[in-house]
Parts: C-alpha cells; sequence; structure tokens
C-alpha cells in the first residue's frame, strides 16, 4: 500500500533582504491509519524563536510565495491562500462582530446559506463550549476563548490543512492539557485532517503529534549556516509514543524528550 | 472614604469612580466660575450681563434663526466632508490612488481665506461658497487622519479573512470599511468641533445669509463684548451637546469599542 501524501513541503527557500531565512527546507505529510479508528494527523515543527516557523507557515497558507521550492497538497494540488486553515499566534477575529458573526462571516465566505450558517456556527459553539459567549464580542473573550473561537471560525470551512502558530504559548498547564486535547480532536474529525503545528514547547509538541520535526540552522565548524532546515525529524507512532493516554508518564517519552531537549540546545 | 476619594484623584494612573469625577466636575467649575467673578479685568463681562445679552440675542435679535442657519450649514458641509473623505481615505487601499489622496491631504496646509477667490468663481458665492469652504477646511483633515487610520490596520487582519477564503472585495469592506466605522466616528467628532471653529471665518466671509458665526462678528464690531460671549458661550453649548450625541451614537452603532476601554 503506497502512502498517501497530504502535505508535501520541497526544496522551500526564503530570504529576505540580505537574510537566508529557510533553506532548501522539504517534509511530508503522510495519511497515518489506524485499522478502524479515524485517525488524523498532527504533525509539530519544532524550533527555537527566531527561526523562521511562522514565515514557514506563511508559505504553506499561500501568504507568502517561496523564492524557491514548491507546496504541495493532496494529489499534487497548489495550496492557494483560502485553502489552508491558519490560527495566527493572536487570534485575530473581527472585532466589530460577535462570536456568532465571526463564524458566520466565515460561513458565509464558504457560500453557506444564513439558516445553514447558523447552524453549523451554533454546532460548533455548542462542541467548543462556547454557546454562551455566542453575542459576546472579542473584546470580552479571555485568551482561551479566542483560541477556540478562532479555531471554530477556521473549521466553518472545513480544510484539510490547519495550520496553528504557538498553540501552547502562555497558557498554564490547565489551559494546555484543554488545548492539546482540542488538538486532537480537531485532527481527528476526518481522516484526512492535518493539524501541523509550530511551537518550542517540546514536550507539548511530543505529547499530541504523530511525528516531530526539528527546525533549526545547520552547524559547520561551530557555527550554525544561514537558513533554517528540518535537523531531524521523529515518527513518535513508530516508536510507541502516539495515540496513548497518559503518553507523558512513559520513560521512552521521558529519553526522547530529553534527547530532543539536548539537540534543541546545540541549535 | 472622602480621604481615599481625594487620594485617587490627585495621584497619577488612578481610576476614579463616577461620584468623585461628578465632584471633580463641579468643583473645577466653581473655580472657572470664582476666577470670573473674582476678575479684575473690566473688559470681561459678568455672569449676570452675558445672561442679559443672551436673553436679548434671543428674543429680540432671532438668535435661534441664526443657530439654525449655522447648524444647517455646519450638517450640509459634514455630510459632504464624511462622503468625500471616506471614499479617498478608502481609496488608499488601491496603491494608484494613494498619491492623490496624499495630495489631498496636504492640502491641509494651504489658508482658507486665500481660496475665497477661486471658490466663489467655482460656486457662485453665497450658501454654496460657504459650504464648498467649509467642506474643504474639514475634508483636508478628516481625509489626513482617516487615511492614516487605514494605513495602520495590522496586516494580520487582512491575512485572517485571506485564510477564511475572502476575495478582496469581501477584505475591503470588512477590515477597511466596517472595521474602522468607531474610528470613523471618532474623527468625525474631531472634524465636527473644527468645523465649530471655522464657522466665524466662513460664514463671515458672506454674511448675506446669517449664521451665528456672521452674528459674532457683527458684535464684536461694535464692541459689544456681553454679546459675544454670550454667543461664545451658545456655540460652546452647542459644540458639547454634538459632541455628546456623537458619543452616543458611537456606543450605539459600535458597542464594543467600550468593551475594549481601560479605565484607569
Amino acid at each position: 500500500m503506497i502512502d498517501e501524501v497530504l502535505l508535501d513541503v520541497s526544496g522551500v527557500s526564503l530570504t529576505l533582504g540580505d537574510s537566508l531565512v529557510i533553506d532548501d527546507l522539504s517534509f511530508r505529510v503522510i495519511d497515518r491509519v489506524r485499522a478502524g479508528v479515524v485517525t488524523g494527523q498532527v504533525v509539530g515543527l519544532l524550533g527555537p524563536s527566531g527561526v523562521g516557523k511562522t514565515r514557514l507557515l506563511r508559505i504553506i497558507a499561500g501568504l507568502d510565495a517561496p523564492d524557491r521550492g514548491t507546496v504541495r497538497g493532496m494529489n499534487g494540488a497548489e495550496l492557494p491562500a483560502g485553502s489552508v486553515g491558519f490560527i495566527f499566534q493572536d487570534y485575530p477575529l473581527l472585532a466589530h462582530r460577535t462570536v456568532l458573526g465571526n463564524l458566520l462571516v466565515a460561513g458565509e465566505i464558504r457560500g453557506l446559506a444564513r439558516r445553514e450558517a447558523s447552524k453549523r456556527a451554533m454546532d460548533l459553539l455548542d462542541t467548543f463550549h462556547l454557546a454562551d459567549r455566542a453575542e459576546s464580542y472579542p473584546a470580552q473573550l479571555s485568551g482561551g476563548q479566542r483560541q477556540r473561537v478562532s479555531i471554530a471560525q477556521q473549521i466553518m470551512r472545513p480544510r484539510q490543512l490547519l495550520l496553528m502558530d504557538e498553540p501552547f504559548s502562555g497558557l498554564d498547564p490547565v489551559a494546555l492539557a484543554s488545548v492539546m486535547r482540542l488538538i486532537v480532536t480537531v485532527a481527528n474529525l476526518d481522516e484526512l485532517n492535518t493539524v501541523l503545528l509550530v511551537t518550542h514547547d517540546i514536550r507539548a509538541a511530543m505529547a499530541v503529534s504523530d511525528t516531530v520535526h526539528m527546525l533549526g540552522r545547520p552547524r559547520e565548524d561551530g557555527r550554525s549556516k544561514p537558513g533554517a532546515r528540518v535537523i531531524h525529524s521523529y515518527d513518535m507512532v513508530e516508536r510507541g509514543l502516539a495515540w496513548h493516554e497518559d503518553i507523558e508518564k512513559m520513560p521512552a517519552f521521558a529519553e526522547l524528550e530529553h534527547e530532543i531537549r539536548g539537540r534543541f540546545d546545540e541549535l | 472614604m472622602i480621604f481615599s476619594r481625594l487620594q485617587a484623584a490627585i495621584l497619577p494612573n488612578r481610576a476614579v469612580d463616577q461620584v468623585t469625577m461628578s465632584i471633580l466636575v463641579v468643583g473645577w467649575i466653581a473655580a472657572a466660575l470664582g476666577v470670573w467673578i473674582a476678575s479684575p479685568f473690566k473688559t470681561l463681562p459678568t455672569p449676570g450681563e452675558i445672561v442679559h445679552a443672551l436673553g436679548q440675542l434671543w428674543w429680540e435679535r432671532g438668535m435661534a434663526y441664526e443657530i439654525f442657519a449655522t447648524v444647517k450649514l455646519i450638517a450640509h458641509a459634514t455630510l459632504l466632508t464624511v462622503v468625500i473623505s471616506l471614499v479617498l481615505s478608502y481609496a488608499t487601499v488601491v496603491a494608484a490612488f494613494r498619491p492623490l489622496v496624499a495630495a489631498a491631504s496636504k492640502l491641509r496646509f494651504l489658508g482658507i481665506t486665500g481660496l475665497v477667490f477661486p471658490f466663489t468663481l467655482a460656486t457662485g458665492g453665497g450658501y454654496p461658497l460657504k459650504v464648498a469652504l467649509l467642506t474643504f477646511g474639514m475634508a483636508t483633515f478628516f481625509t489626513t487622519s482617516m487615511a492614516q487610520v487605514v494605513l495602520e490596520i495590522p496586516r494580520e487582519q487582512f491575512d485572517h479573512m485571506r485564510v477564511l477564503g475572502a476575495s478582496e472585495a469581501r477584505i475591503v469592506w470588512e477590515v477597511v470599511v466596517r472595521g474602522t466605522v468607531d474610528k470613523a466616528l471618532d474623527v468625525l467628532r474631531q472634524n465636527v468641533a473644527m468645523g465649530w471653529a471655522m464657522i466665524t471665518m466662513v460664514e463671515g466671509i458672506s454674511r448675506a445669509e446669517g449664521g451665528i458665526g456672521a452674528m459674532i462678528l457683527n458684535e464684536n464690531k461694535h464692541f459689544l463684548l456681553a454679546e459675544v460671549y454670550a454667543i461664545l458661550f451658545v456655540i460652546l453649548l452647542l459644540g458639547l451637546a454634538m459632541d455628546y450625541g456623537m458619543g452616543i451614537l458611537t456606543n450605539i452603532l459600535c458597542p464594543y469599542v467600550a468593551l475594549g476601554r481601560v479605565k484607569r
């Protein structure tokens, strides 16, 4: 059986001014199949601050064009802006619209009739425990609520690839666990769904992902070369560190975390 | 209780409740009145003289009609200003129009007085001339402020709509037009105040149609200071009423603005 490629990032390079930000970066996301269980993909892109993670997400989302390389989705299809969901780090929402209004805009853009859009929006607000906030404005929401509204807004228009920029940033342990559950829930809504998240939170990325790629600048003669690449990749499924409850309590998880942290520190 | 209120009122970066703020306002008004009454300047009319002059202007000199003429002029010019300035400001999303808008904005450095002649030729004088001059004066400032508001919309807002799959026209409507309504109202509020400040000069150019600005110039010519201050007082009250009304309008049309406001 041939693995189905859901996302193919191939030889992507980006230069800003005189600075090479991303250099010949490649990775693929394939459909991870579990017999009898709908399992979407969660891929973590780990990297230190300033390595170009957000730039890479913008290229995958079709917001910026790379200088070289390609980004393709299923069946080699190109991914123009709008074909990929993107949760920005600051969770931007339309400040002049209510929570429900923000979701309805996404529904209208998708071409849904008003009644259908309302029904879907209310279903999503129920799913994300936001039904009581439907008539609130974004200024009335907490950070966690804004994040959930942003995710719900992106899901109003079903797309199989959802990008998340630093979803674990600034969360307390309870909120972190909740967001991790949410990511898995969203990914598992469809077999072909992929959540691609960038973060520098090693433990959270490992706990939630089936594949972890580490981004960094390769070192040569003790000095890092310009341009981020995928330095290491970890198949969490192969290592038996995905799709289980309490993964974080497994000794293998701690060992791998120690290994990744060591490599992270070298970057 | 009183001590803590007083402390909050005089220390920096402290929030005060509504009652304390009301006490402060009444206190400042009383202080201003005290200074006024105790003023040694003989040329400054007393509050009693101004109230008397106001009664005369209202009952004997047709002040109500003059106010109506001025409010009508300002409303007319404001309407034109809003249409012209918003169209120009929103047009800055198209690169081709940016030099035009930048040029229109720079016209604010020109004094209105020097423009009377070309504007008279263009409008034929009278009421249309006054509307044109007032519109010009307000629109150049409105366009400058509003174009800056559009320019400062974070790129993330546009990208957010793009990843939702919105067309560029929908993005302009949602982010640029609807997303800045509160700021447009705020800019308008400042510009209406500017219109009131310009009204004496504009109405002085053609006094035939009257207006409160023309009235103040006539009283000033005869050095009737009590009447002049009475008219100024009425202008102040009208301006404050309009400002308050626009604040209420902003709260009704954009209730989300007050939610994001931090009290300190």
